[in-house]
């Protein structure tokens, strides 16, 4: 005989209450929503890691061709980003050269 | 006829056996063939570039010479079907699985698999999550038609091995060391907000997940990942998509009248 475990309206209801739950407690920890203390640091990203705007004719993210370049930028936590030492300086909240 | 003197052209960019195609030209004292030959070179290396971008934890664990050279068998028997290069490699994990000399790393092609979806991920279309309180307004007696839509970005990749520890521990993620729990992982990934999120999912999970991209309501969905794993947990299962922002909607289904 085919015993097959069935899901009731009832286990329905409790797990997704038991869900909510859980993920409103802090043990399960939500991916980091976008935050209004990062900046946005130019001339730290590793090529293709940066996370916006690496010139004209490139499609954004992830786009930047060399180490540090000058005008990607990656999110970073407020008022660190002049603090972040690279082998070309430390980052700039501007563009850089 | 253009189209042949195109088929020639670029059948003989990868296939250097080939002869230079017919109806060149230089403007320089340089020989055609020299010319052509940077031409094949810069091709190759282009797309095998193009892999080792997309695919570097594989690249980590095989290596550098051999990833490239791997490649660059892949890259001539599958040449890009579509101009966009970020698609360029979804079919190298197949290829990977079916490459004798990795036959002793079995893992390899999954872990290329979990890399693979990264990139889809990334490039997928954003959705903002649905809120826990939206979630909590749900009536209870609604439930059995429910679908929960998923984030577009979300997919699964199933394995036999550990790939979430392997992909962690050669992508910088994970400190690299000896794997001491050589167990099966189902991997999710999936990019809810800006960044890439790769997570070992729980016994069923995956079951779970694919049921629910299909489109299969949350019943069929739960029902079929009690099949797939006895221990399948609802609750655990369904606060760790809550948890990660990838419900992004919901459809109720309401359920059929019984004739009287």
């Amino acid at each position: 005989m085919n015993v097959r475990k069935q899901i009731t309206a009832a286990t329905l209801a409790s797990s997704l209450a038991a869900a909510l739950a859980m993920a409103a407690a802090p043990a399960v920890a939500a991916p980091k929503p976008m935050r209004a203390d990062m900046d946005k640091c130019y001339g730290i990203a590793l090529k293709a890691d940066n996370d916006c705007a690496a010139g004209p004719g490139t499609t954004c993210a992830g786009t930047a061709r060399v180490d540090y370049q000058g005008n990607s930028w990656k999110y970073v936590a407020k008022g660190t980003c002049t603090q972040i030492p690279t082998p070309k300086g430390p980052g700039s909240l501007t563009q850089k050269a | 006829m253009f189209a042949p003197v195109q088929s020639a052209f670029a059948a003989a960019l990868l296939d250097p056996e080939r002869p230079v195609p017919a109806g060149l030209s230089t403007h320089t004292a340089a020989p055609l063939n020299k010319r052509f030959a940077a031409y094949r070179n810069n091709v190759v290396v282009g797309l095998v570039n193009a892999l080792g971008t997309r695919f570097p934890a594989t690249q980590r664990i095989v290596g550098e010479e051999f990833f490239r050279a791997m490649a660059r068998v892949f890259v001539t028997a599958h040449p890009p079907r579509s101009p966009l290069l970020m698609t360029y490699g979804d079919d190298f994990p197949d290829f990977i699985a079916g490459f004798p000399p990795t036959a002793e790393m079995p893992y390899l092609a999954d872990v290329a698999r979990l890399e693979a979806a990264r990139t889809r991920a990334y490039h997928a279309a954003d959705a903002a999550p649905l809120a826990p309180e939206e979630i909590a307004c749900l009536k209870s007696d609604s439930l059995q038609g429910l679908r929960f839509l998923l984030h577009p970005s979300a997919q699964v990749v199933r394995s036999a091995h550990p790939i979430v520890t392997l992909w962690a521990m050669n992508s910088g993620e994970r400190e690299l060391g000896p794997v001491e729990d050589w167990r099966p992982e189902d991997a999710l990934i999936a990019r809810p907000r800006l960044e890439v999120e790769v997570r070992a999912l729980p016994v069923g999970g995956a079951a779970f997940i694919v049921q629910l991209l299909a489109g299969q309501t949350l019943e069929e969905a739960a029902t079929a990942a009690l099949a797939d794993a006895g221990d399948f947990d609802l609750a655990r299962n369904l606060a760790g998509l809550i948890g990660a922002g990838l419900i992004t909607g919901f459809a109720i289904e309401e359920p059929r009248k019984e004739l009287p």
